[in-house]
């Protein structure tokens, strides 16, 4: 009954987007839709889809909503029609949080109507192709899943009786063959036995008895006892190669690789402190208070986006911010000891080193993990190696009270920061 | 003959003693390098931080984390109160009234160029035009395979060529500083707040630079 139902409200379904469709290629002759395309591209993207909600409402279905008079009025200027009291425009604009629509005072009536005959187009297209119908097409894709499932639960079944019958065949003809042969088996079972025992015997005889094997066996295992003891000693405390399962799927590929949005965007402490910080998740809003990544979802809000709205207590559907944030515990990958004092400004702005040249290619990461081994040896190694960039006032001093020194003038010990404040105090 | 054989020996010695440390070196290489775990660690209590930071939890206070907000209606030194509030009229008012208190300069510019590179590119695209790379198409191919990433509603131009016009009334190419700088401490619709990120010179050197393209 249910499949006959659904298949009728599908005949009915693929006719109305046929009538649709037939409706907005005879409209799109009077009022071209792709005009419409580019006045709604260039004017209304910002806020609106077709088919979800951004700032303002998803448009789809707005012509059954309201009349296409209606409309023109409040594409031109939908703050006058709320001022005189409009009642349906009033009512959206308070289910919509009193956002401003922008007022379209330049667009003509008949551009105004090409916009609607594009939105129309869309619809229909949306309609069409399952995978942008949103909650229809979420349904006619569970219900392929039920045939699907109950099709496979039915095989499963049937295979299972099939085996179950095999086997029991299979067994009794067993039953019968050992029954025949009972004493033969267990007689050939105890030679068996004694020719494996014997055959083990006889190769540890051959392998104690052969000292130069023995020695080298001997040789073989302490040699990789040493060289694994050795690496593990040298490895103790570095943690190169860490890569922790993060309590969101945040992925390095994706924005600072496909993106390209910069390091600094969220590492900006990087260039102007000690600590190159996580960013909070504020900044993540910028975007993700837009992006849900929706498409992977079929529809729904990212389970991992989710999550970032749980840590700011933000409502998608009302776009407002609660007062109950749970910060987002991340797990910290480059810890150097406490003892070691390292600066990411000094680095950064003043020695212009790439942050790619100590944390690898982080922009291919999909997880990232540690790149360097954050040794001693390491920094050492690089700071034999590097030329500083003088191009700097304290450098400037540097060499000034070098000049000095060179001339035979007095150097104090001022001269060389003894008056700042941070070589005494920190 | 016996020193040939002793000899003998110290080679066949010295070639096993290879072979097993080639062997044992290659075993213990295998992998890709990358671990769940940190390893092993010796007198982790020294490299743990005595004073918290920043972005450690902290039992000490309600809300469990040591960063905290400073107390309401205190300002830090130095600090300088936005005082225009976040609705259309103060907007309309801060365009009136807030101006940059930067000069023009070279090195203003080349901060504010920048800076909208690092920080407003992304959207507004780096000519202002509105066609940063998250408004475009783009895939990404990782552990879930091939996919379409979704693309960010894209900014109107900055641009005088363009013309296009604000959502707040007016052509973009004739917002006033105050209007940029409400911008960009309070977002409007889809653009978030970026006060969080750019402290306020920052923010006259960007307003600068956008001045720079709406020129084109
Ligand atoms: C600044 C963002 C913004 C822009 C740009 C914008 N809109 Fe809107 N629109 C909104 C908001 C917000 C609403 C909800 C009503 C309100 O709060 O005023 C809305 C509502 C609507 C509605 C009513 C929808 C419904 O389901 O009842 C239509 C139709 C509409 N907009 C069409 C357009 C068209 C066409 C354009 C381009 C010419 C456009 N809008 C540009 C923000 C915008
Ligand atoms: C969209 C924001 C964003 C951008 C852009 C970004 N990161 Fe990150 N980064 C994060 C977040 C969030 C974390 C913490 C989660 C994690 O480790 O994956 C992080 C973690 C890291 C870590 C590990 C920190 C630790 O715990 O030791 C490094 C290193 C890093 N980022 C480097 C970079 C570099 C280099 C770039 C530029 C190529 C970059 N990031 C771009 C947000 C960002
Ligand atoms: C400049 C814009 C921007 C910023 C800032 C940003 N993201 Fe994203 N993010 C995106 C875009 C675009 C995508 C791709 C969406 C898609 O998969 O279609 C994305 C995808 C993701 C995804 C994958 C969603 C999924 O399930 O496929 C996660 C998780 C995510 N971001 C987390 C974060 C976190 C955490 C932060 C803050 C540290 C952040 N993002 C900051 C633009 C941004
Ligand atoms: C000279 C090498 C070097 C360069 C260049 C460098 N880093 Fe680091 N980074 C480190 C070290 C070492 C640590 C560990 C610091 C610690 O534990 O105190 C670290 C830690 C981090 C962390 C973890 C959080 C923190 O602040 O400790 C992030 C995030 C990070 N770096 C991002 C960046 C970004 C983004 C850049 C480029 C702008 C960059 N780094 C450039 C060496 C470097
Ligand atoms: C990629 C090369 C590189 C690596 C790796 C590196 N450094 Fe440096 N470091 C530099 C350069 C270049 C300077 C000089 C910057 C300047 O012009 O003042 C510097 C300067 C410093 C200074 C300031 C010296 C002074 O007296 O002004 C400290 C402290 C420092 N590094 C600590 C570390 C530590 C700790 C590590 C390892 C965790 C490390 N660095 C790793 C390149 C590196
Ligand atoms: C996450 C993407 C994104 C980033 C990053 C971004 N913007 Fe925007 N911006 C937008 C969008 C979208 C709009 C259109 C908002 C609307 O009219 O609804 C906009 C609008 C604007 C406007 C016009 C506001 C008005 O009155 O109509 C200005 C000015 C502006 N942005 C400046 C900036 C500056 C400066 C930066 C860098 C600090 C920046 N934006 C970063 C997305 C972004």
């Amino acid at each position: 009954m249910r499949n006959i139902s659904s298949l009728l409200g599908k005949l009915a379904k693929t006719m109305s987007v046929g009538m649709m469709l037939l409706f907005a290629v005879t409209m799109s002759n009077a009022q071209d839709v792709k005009e419409g395309q580019t006045l709604f591209k260039s004017k209304c993207t910002t806020c609106h889809s077709v088919t979800k909600k951004v700032v303002g409402p998803a448009l789809a279905g707005m012509t059954e909503r309201h009349d296409e008079e209606w409309l023109v009025k409040w594409i031109k200027n939908s703050q006058a029609m709320i001022a005189a009291g409009d009642p349906t425009a009033v009512q959206l604009f308070e289910e919509n949080n009193n956002l401003v629509m922008t007022a379209f005072t330049d667009l003509s009536d008949d551009q105004i109507k090409n916009i609607i005959a594009y939105v129309k187009d869309e619809e229909a297209k949306a309609a069409e192709a399952p995978a942008g119908g949103g909650a229809e097409a979420g349904a006619a894709q569970s219900d392929d899943a039920n045939t699907f499932m109950i099709i496979g639960l039915i095989a499963i079944v049937v295979l299972a009786v099939v085996v179950i019958v095999v086997l029991n065949r299979v067994i009794r003809t067993l039953e019968k063959v050992i029954a025949n042969n009972q004493a033969a088996i267990e007689a050939a079972q105890a030679r068996n036995e004694t020719v494996a025992e014997n055959r083990f015997a006889k190769f540890a005889q051959a392998f104690v008895k052969n000292k130069k094997l023995v020695g080298f066996s001997v040789l073989m295992l302490v040699a990789f006892l040493a060289v694994a003891g050795w690496n593990t000693l040298w490895n103790v405390g570095v943690h190169q190669g860490y890569e922790p399962v993060q309590p969101i799927k945040f992925s390095h590929q994706i924005h600072a690789g496909v993106n390209q949005i910069e390091c600094q965007y969220c590492h900006g402490g990087a260039f102007k402190s000690k600590n190159a910080s996580i960013p909070s998740a504020n900044v993540c809003m910028n975007c993700h208070n837009t992006v849900t990544a929706s498409e992977h979802y079929d529809g729904e809000l990212s389970p991992e986006i989710a999550k970032i709205y749980r840590a700011v207590d933000y409502n998608p559907d009302t776009r407002a911010y609660g007062n109950n944030p749970k910060p987002i515990q991340w797990v910290r990958i480059h810890n150097l000891p406490d003892f070691a004092y390292f600066n990411h400004s000094q680095h950064v702005t003043v020695a212009g080193v790439e942050c790619q040249t100590c944390h690898g290619p982080v922009e291919t990461m999909e997880e990232v993990y540690q790149y360097s081994p954050l040794t001693m040896k390491w920094c050492i190694d690089c700071h034999r190696t590097t030329e500083v960039n003088t191009d700097n006032a304290y450098y400037d001093q540097l060499i000034e009270a070098h000049e000095k020194l060179k001339k035979g003038e007095k150097m104090t010990a001022a001269m060389i920061g003894g008056l700042e404040c941070g070589k005494c105090h920190y | 003959m016996k020193e040939n054989m002793l000899a003998m020996n110290k080679k066949n010695f010295l070639g096993s003693v290879c072979a097993a440390f080639a062997l044992a070196a290659v075993v213990s290489s295998c992998g890709d390098g990358k671990t769940r775990s940190t390893g092993w660690e010796f007198s982790r209590n020294m490299y743990d931080p005595i004073a918290f930071n920043p972005d450690q939890p902290n039992e000490n206070f309600k809300n469990k984390i040591t960063a905290q907000l400073p107390p309401a209606g205190t300002n830090p030194i130095g600090f300088e109160r936005f005082e225009f509030a976040n609705s259309l009229e103060e907007y309309e008012r801060a365009g009136r009234e807030l101006t940059s208190p930067l000069a023009v300069t070279q090195e203003n510019l080349a901060k504010g160029d920048a800076l909208f590179h690092t920080y407003c590119a992304v959207c507004h695209g780096p000519e202002g035009k509105g066609d940063g790379p998250i408004t475009k198409e783009r895939s990404v191919t990782d552990s879930r395979g091939t996919r379409a990433l979704e693309t960010f509603p894209p900014p109107p131009s900055y641009q005088k060529s363009d013309a296009a016009s604000s959502s707040r009334g007016g052509a973009m190419s004739e917002l006033s500083d105050g209007k940029i700088y409400h911008t960009i401490y309070y977002g409007h619709n889809s653009m978030g707040s970026h006060a969080s990120q750019l402290s306020p010179e920052e923010r006259w050197q960007v307003v600068m630079y956008v001045h720079e393209l709406q020129k084109k």
